[in-house]
């Protein structure tokens, strides 16, 4: 259509200028004689709220076609004569041909007209034209009005909106190619609440560890039995201890050390203000990816022979093996070996990690104390009559010890004595746990019992199974238990009674962990199941294993559960779909143990038994930092790297980079595996 | 029953738009208004400052259809956000109109403080952005590109994490 070419082509400014309002305001049903005045009333506000920079070469002309006389806004001063009433009835042929000058003046002539018709006259004018075109003409009118309809959504709307834009979008891959756009979504994707409600969305818990287990044991008074005066001397190094929050029970009275390790998280958060929510979220999601399908593994051997392990713990500095051979190996979180710990002179059956001490006991009937850091043994308790079977500490003075010659007892850390026996169980004491003040105990002579460990009374007694008990969990507000009868049943702390029995496994339940209303179960049938503790239905049921569940670990995301099958498969807590194998399968798994980023599978492979450290630690990237300094100001990478904090300049020397972040800032609330 | 309340509400082009007062009131400004200034808001015509006058009726034709939605508690309202970006099919109708319009009718519904419909919109924006790659985004926007070759060579690195899974 010649008269959209030409115009566009080579008309003069003015033209230009008015042929790029038209379209816009011809759709907006006014009258004529308010359109000036609207538009430039439309566009002050809109610059007002947000200042406008030019979309397109044209746009940079609009202010002046305010002006302009063509438009009805200045009616007084025709740039041309009188319009025809007619210009259709013209006979092309009585056009002085080749004329361009009035060719150019009929067609401002018939815009002006155009102009000061009403929406409906200047709709058919328009449809009479279309009507008029070829397809090549119709393509290029599309193309010329199909850019004029569209609009920058982030040039045009407030912040506030846009933020608002972004809170419908989940997908993180949608962000960060939005951002690619131009420099302004640049700048409106790199708004830290937007990642913060994306963090939410994707349920990665800000400054969290989610998954560590509670044998993150460290506090200061911990220190102080290994060290005596010297945690005054460098308070750096207390710890931000998950535990101590997590094991003291609500309405307990606050012990110091809680608050001494409040103290030292807050000043956590503190130490790391530059830490963004978008580089939380791109850590957490390239964790999550490498726990989907990544991870480096670092494989050990732990013995020559076919040791059996007996017992395996990871905490924010360690991994602890304990095995039947009488020994126990620390290692780094790298998996490199630190220390030997030799003493028992039988079977370790029994440990439990806090901070730098570590409590172990087993078939020679001693429970010690020892140092982790040097690797030295810090006291030899004695009192127990048979086999020593599950360990816990309820403070970093106080553990509490169960054993085959059916009671517990209560050791004082500091001095290495025994302060209270527990009697009353009639067989094997299998499995505890601890909340609080309150201790509750699995026994083979089919009861729990709840216990007060600053009295030592038996305050209730668990009755209802049929057969032994071999795991057991207490969160404060409910206790559950697994049997050898293969039911699984919840207890209420406060009276003893039986809330629930939950039926479906088929053999021995051996492995149960409890986390808010959720309940994982394993049993020997390789059956791994989910319940829910609101309705004490069961929510999945899954067929991990072709044996027995030896172990399992999980959080608000995965469960990772390993068999006597030789496979550790790691699985979707919500959806309970199978996420992956970890591992190629060995002959058998003993134990399996998991925090944010990292998994150890303690296995027995080609005869041997091994452990297999998994990190799921992103890599650390130089160009983020190099960011810092780039043209863009890149806001959101500059904490992603570098910024450790002081407390744990430990670490730092062994561990360092990118890995302290999520070990550094956790306030788990997760719950401990039962042994 | 008594008869519908009428008031008129003042485009900022001054056109008189008349409306039942229980429609009017999907907006909490209006309602607001209403519950300050009482009876004296049918007498007279109340302004809408910021709102042109096509974009009152669609505001207005809205809030007709939705006259007898339940009003969004600010509990259930976090949790609705999270959770969808499906719009309901004459919603969909319904903001099938051009950017302009759309952003117009954001804007609006945010001055005019009628959450569900600001809602709709920006549910709809983020629609158009949602599975995109930048140059699509830019296409639907009519953005032009303003990085720089080494910039945009950059930013794509950086962004990499995000792609590959």
């Amino acid at each position: 259509m010649d008269f959209g070419s030409r115009t566009h082509g080579h008309g003069r400014m003015s033209s230009v200028d008015s042929d790029h309002e038209m379209p816009m305001h011809a759709r907006r049903p006014s009258a004529p004689h308010s359109l000036g005045h609207r538009l430039s009333r439309r566009k002050e506000s809109m610059q007002h709220v947000h200042p406008k920079p030019p979309l397109t070469p044209n746009s940079t002309s609009m202010p002046q076609s305010m002006t302009n006389p063509l438009l009805p806004s200045a009616p007084t001063s025709p740039p041309t004569p009188a319009p025809s009433p007619t210009p259709h009835q013209r006979s092309p042929t009585a056009w002085p041909p080749s004329l361009d000058d009035t060719e150019d003046s009929l067609m401002e002539e018939a815009r002006h007209i155009f102009n000061r018709l009403s929406t409906t006259a200047k709709e058919n004018w328009l449809r009479s034209f279309v009507d008029m075109c070829d397809n090549h003409s119709l393509s290029f009118l599309h193309h010329i009005v199909s850019p004029k309809l569209k609009k920058d959504p982030f040039h045009a709307l407030p912040p506030e909106m846009c933020y608002k834009i972004l809170e419908f979008i989940d997908d993180p891959k949608t962000f960060v190619r939005a951002s690619q756009v131009s420099r302004r979504w640049r700048e409106i994707l790199s708004d830290d609440q937007a990642w913060k409600t994306l963090c939410e969305k994707h349920a990665y818990r800000r400054m969290s560890t989610d998954s560590i287990g509670s044998n993150l044991n460290t506090s200061a008074s911990a220190s102080q039995i290994l060290y005596g005066h010297l945690r005054s001397a460098s308070p750096n190094r207390v710890p931000d201890s998950m535990s101590a929050i997590d094991e003291s029970p609500e309405g307990a009275p606050v012990s110091p050390q809680t608050t001494l390790t409040t103290d030292s998280s807050r000043r956590n958060k503190k130490a790391r203000p530059r830490s963004t929510h978008r580089s939380h979220f791109k850590h957490r999601y390239l964790v999550e990816s490498a726990w989907r399908k990544g991870g480096k593994v670092t494989p050990k051997h732990i013995t020559p022979d076919q040791g059996v392990v007996t017992s395996l713990h990871l905490t924010r500095k360690y991994i602890v093996v304990a095995l039947d051979n009488a020994k126990i190996h620390v290692f780094n979180t790298k998996g490199d070996h630190q220390k030997t710990l030799q003493g028992h002179v039988m079977g370790v059956w029994a440990m439990v990690p806090w901070d730098d001490i570590l409590v172990s006991g087993g078939c020679d009937r001693d429970v010690r104390v020892w140092n982790m850091v040097t690797g030295t043994s810090v006291h030899t308790m004695r009192g127990h009559t048979s086999t020593v079977r599950c360990l816990k500490m309820s403070n970093a003075k106080t553990a509490i010890s169960g054993s085959r010659d059916t009671t517990l007892r209560v050791w004082d850390l500091t001095t290495g004595l025994c302060t209270n026996t527990l009697m009353g169980h009639q067989a094997s004491v299998r499995c505890l746990q601890i909340h609080g003040d309150l201790v509750v105990s699995g026994s083979y002579d089919t009861t729990a019992k709840i216990w007060s460990i600053s009295t030592g009374q038996c305050l209730r007694t668990l009755q209802g199974h049929f057969s032994q008990i071999y795991a057991i969990a207490f969160d404060g507000q409910r206790i559950a238990t697994g049997s050898l009868d293969t039911s699984v049943r919840i207890w209420n702390p406060q009276d003893g009674s039986c809330q629930a029995i939950l039926q479906g496994h088929t053999s021995l339940v051996g492995q149960l962990q409890m986390r808010g209303n959720t309940l994982v179960t394993g049993g020997s049938d390789g059956s791994v199941r989910v319940w829910s503790l609101l309705s004490n239905q069961p929510i999945h049921r899954l067929a991990a294993h072709d044996n027995s569940v030896t172990s399992l670990q999980f959080d608000d995301t995965r469960i990772v559960s390993g068999g006597s099958d030789g496979r550790v498969k790691i699985w979707d807590t919500n959806t309970g779909a199978l996420i992956r194998e970890l591992c190629q399968p060995a002959e058998a798994v003993w134990r399996v143990a998991f925090e944010s980023e990292r998994c150890v599978v303690m296995a027995s492979r080609g005869g041997r038994t091994i452990m297999e450290v998994w990190d799921f630690t992103p890599p650390a990237e130089v160009g983020d930092v190099e960011d810092e300094d780039g043209p863009l100001e890149m806001r959101g990478f500059a904490a992603q790297e570098g910024d450790e904090e002081m407390i744990d300049a430990e670490e730092e020397i062994d561990g360092g980079g990118s890995m302290l972040e999520a070990y550094s800032t956790g306030e788990d609330e997760s719950e401990d595996m039962t042994d | 029953m008594s008869e519908p309340q009428i008031l008129k509400l003042m485009s900022n082009d001054n056109v008189e738009i008349p409306v039942d007062k229980d429609v009017a009131c999907r907006s909490i400004l209006i309602k607001n208004m209403m519950d300050d200034i009482g009876e004296q808001a049918l007498t007279e015509a109340i302004p809408i400052p910021n709102v042109n006058e096509a974009v009152l009726n669609k505001v207005i034709e809205w809030c007709v259809h939705h006259k007898n939605d339940p009003t969004q508690t600010n509990d259930d309202d976090a949790d609705s956000r999270k959770k969808t970006t499906d719009i309901d099919e004459w919603d969909q109708k319904f903001m099938q109109v051009d950017q302009e319009m759309l952003f117009e009718i954001i804007l609006a519904a945010n001055y005019l403080d009628i959450k569900a419909l600001l809602d709709v919109g920006c549910k709809t924006v983020a629609n158009m952005i949602k599975g995109k790659s930048p140059e699509e985004i830019r296409k639907t926007f009519n953005i032009q590109n303003d990085f720089t070759p080494e910039e945009e060579d950059q930013i794509r690195r950086e962004n990499e994490w995000a792609e590959d899974r």
